[in-house]
């Protein structure tokens, strides 16, 4: 459905994408991760066609950006909406300019309304919404004519539990109707969550592609043990549930807490980060 | 499945798509404007106030005063009103809306006319209330020639509109663009005799109202209220030569997007 290759973008001496590539198929959801200023915006931008690539090339369904405004649904990274327009209207306006008539754009606000729990705000201005509810308006207006890509650029962000929650049933359930999904995240349980494939961006590139499974093996969590005279016993490992039998069988001292860390994007950054430069 | 949205190809077809989503953007920009109508009144009421506490100073002073100062008000507040054009603009870059409506199916020529047809009609309205007023309250006579001075409104509201665009895309903040307009407003209608009559101004003040378009926009209008075909047409076509050249660098400027610097 996707298909970006060797996109270089550069913003003066900012060399913000330098060989991006990157493929979704239909129906697939691949979770884009990377420190801020990995090039997961700009990349967004460009397949969205706010942006122009200095060099490389994307299409979207065999054909290039320009020719599929439309068949993309993107919600940016920054909150974007109208705070005088109530969430409803904000619906309509994105569903008529994807072309919805009546009894389909009704339909899809149904749906949207359901699937994003919009229905106690519908018809509220969004200037006087919470951060979460905004977060959800902005996905429905991305999602309002189910688009075949889907770009959602930091969709949690900030979000509540309940936000969260709808966000990922909605991205699953879209998924499996069989779009495209680049979903850009800091929460790496919200990949797991989604059965996401990862892909990993780094300086402009992506470095690493594939399921978190495959990603974290072999990198090491912690485990932690403090006593109950606050003395603490901290263990890296890449068997954390062995390990912690073990430190248990010879604790000599009542155990006040128990802490296991499993691998977190940190721990995937940093040792993508030494194999790349290796 | 994924929804089909309706979409055909074909002239026809496409034709009737684009007045679909032009009319949904014209809509929902006007329910923006009718919700925050705060500056569209000001610039209605304030020189329906100033015709009446002028009126008597001008028609001691020249001839024809009525007329001057119903058209000089008229001139100088619909020039103010540049700045519900600008802000309307500027608001989507501050809003962070606009690369929202570029992604979807609307090309950037329907994305700017649905954005600037409610306030080219808000202009319209302004002019033609104020020259009603002027016409049932002031004592300004009934022009003769009512398709003249309609057209000369329509050309005069799509400059202003042309010159807020222009604004609205190169000012990096709603700061910068409210004392550009204010401040601009203000010298280029008084520089045009929107405010004192030209006749009365210095003689420098003369020569230069000439680069005002607020000095065109009165010929225009004091012309198409007096019947004037020949004396209209010249500074509508001064005035629509501003508005175009205007019109197409703000284009160029907005369907590019105003990308990440900026103040904003």
């Amino acid at each position: 459905m996707l298909q970006a290759i060797d996109l270089v973008k550069r913003y003066g001496s900012v060399l913000a994408l330098d060989g991006f590539s990157l493929s979704v198929a239909a129906g697939e959801i691949v979770g884009l991760v990377g420190h801020n200023g990995a090039g997961k915006t700009t990349f967004v931008e460009i397949v969205s066609y706010l942006i122009r690539q200095d060099s490389g090339h994307v299409t979207i369904d065999g054909r290039p950006p320009s020719a599929s405004k439309g068949q993309v649904g993107v919600a940016p990274q920054h909150i974007a909406l109208y705070p005088s327009i109530t969430v409803r209207e904000h619906l309509v306006l994105f569903g008529k300019l994807a072309g919805l008539r009546r009894t389909a754009l009704d339909s899809a606000i149904e749906d949207l309304t359901v699937a994003l729990r919009l229905g106690a705000f519908i018809d509220r201005k969004t200037a006087g919404l919470s951060g979460g509810q905004q977060r959800r308006v902005q996905a429905a207006t991305a999602l309002i004519h189910r688009p075949g890509l889907l770009l959602l650029d930091e969709p949690t962000a900030g979000a509540d539990l309940e936000t969260r929650e709808a966000m990922l049933d909605v991205v699953k359930q879209r998924a499996g109707d069989g779009a495209a999904i680049v979903y850009t995240t800091h929460y790496l349980p919200e990949l797991v969550e989604l059965q996401a494939t990862i892909a990993v961006a780094r300086n402009g590139k992506i470095i690493a592609r594939g399921t978190y499974d495959e990603l974290v093996e072999g990198l090491p969590g912690e485990v932690c043990l403090i006593h109950d005279n606050e003395e603490e016993v901290r263990v890296s490992t890449t068997q954390p549930a062995a390990t912690l039998i073990d430190l248990l069988s010879r604790a000599e001292r009542p155990i006040s807490t128990i802490e296991v860390h499993n691998p977190s994007l940190d721990d995937l950054y940093r040792s993508l980060a030494v194999s790349d430069a290796s | 499945m994924l929804l089909d949205t309706g979409y055909r190809a074909g002239p026809i077809a496409a034709l009737r798509e684009s007045v679909y989503r032009i009319g949904a953007l014209a809509g929902h920009n006007t329910t923006i404007r009718l919700r925050d109508p705060g500056q569209m009144i000001s610039y209605l009421v304030m020189p329906m106030v100033l015709m009446l506490v002028l009126k008597p100073l001008y028609v001691r002073a020249v001839e024809g005063g009525t007329t001057k100062v119903v058209t000089g008000l008229l001139v100088m507040f619909s020039v103010f009103a540049i700045s519900i054009a600008g802000n309307a603009i500027l608001a989507e870059r501050t809003w962070k809306t606009w690369d929202r409506l570029r992604v979807s199916r609307a090309p950037a020529a329907e994305l700017l006319l649905g954005k600037t047809l409610p306030i080219y009609l808000v202009m319209i309205v302004q002019q033609a209330i104020l020259l009603g007023y002027g016409c049932l309250v002031i004592g300004l006579p009934i022009p003769g020639n009512i398709p003249l001075v309609l057209m000369s409104i329509l050309i005069w509201a799509f400059t202003l509109l042309a010159i807020g665009a222009l604004l609205a895309a190169i000012v990096r903040s709603h700061g910068e663009l409210s004392v550009i307009s204010d401040v601009g407003a203000l010298t280029l209608s008084s520089l045009g005799g929107a405010l004192v009559p030209l006749s009365l101004m210095p003689d420098w003040a003369q020569v230069a109202a000439h680069v005002s378009p607020g000095y065109w926009a009165l010929e225009m209008l004091q012309a198409a209220v007096a019947g004037d075909t020949a004396g209209t047409l010249l500074p509508a076509a001064i005035l629509l030569g501003i508005a175009l050249i205007s019109g197409a660098f703000a284009i160029r400027r907005l369907t590019r997007g105003w990308g990440r610097g900026g103040l904003l």
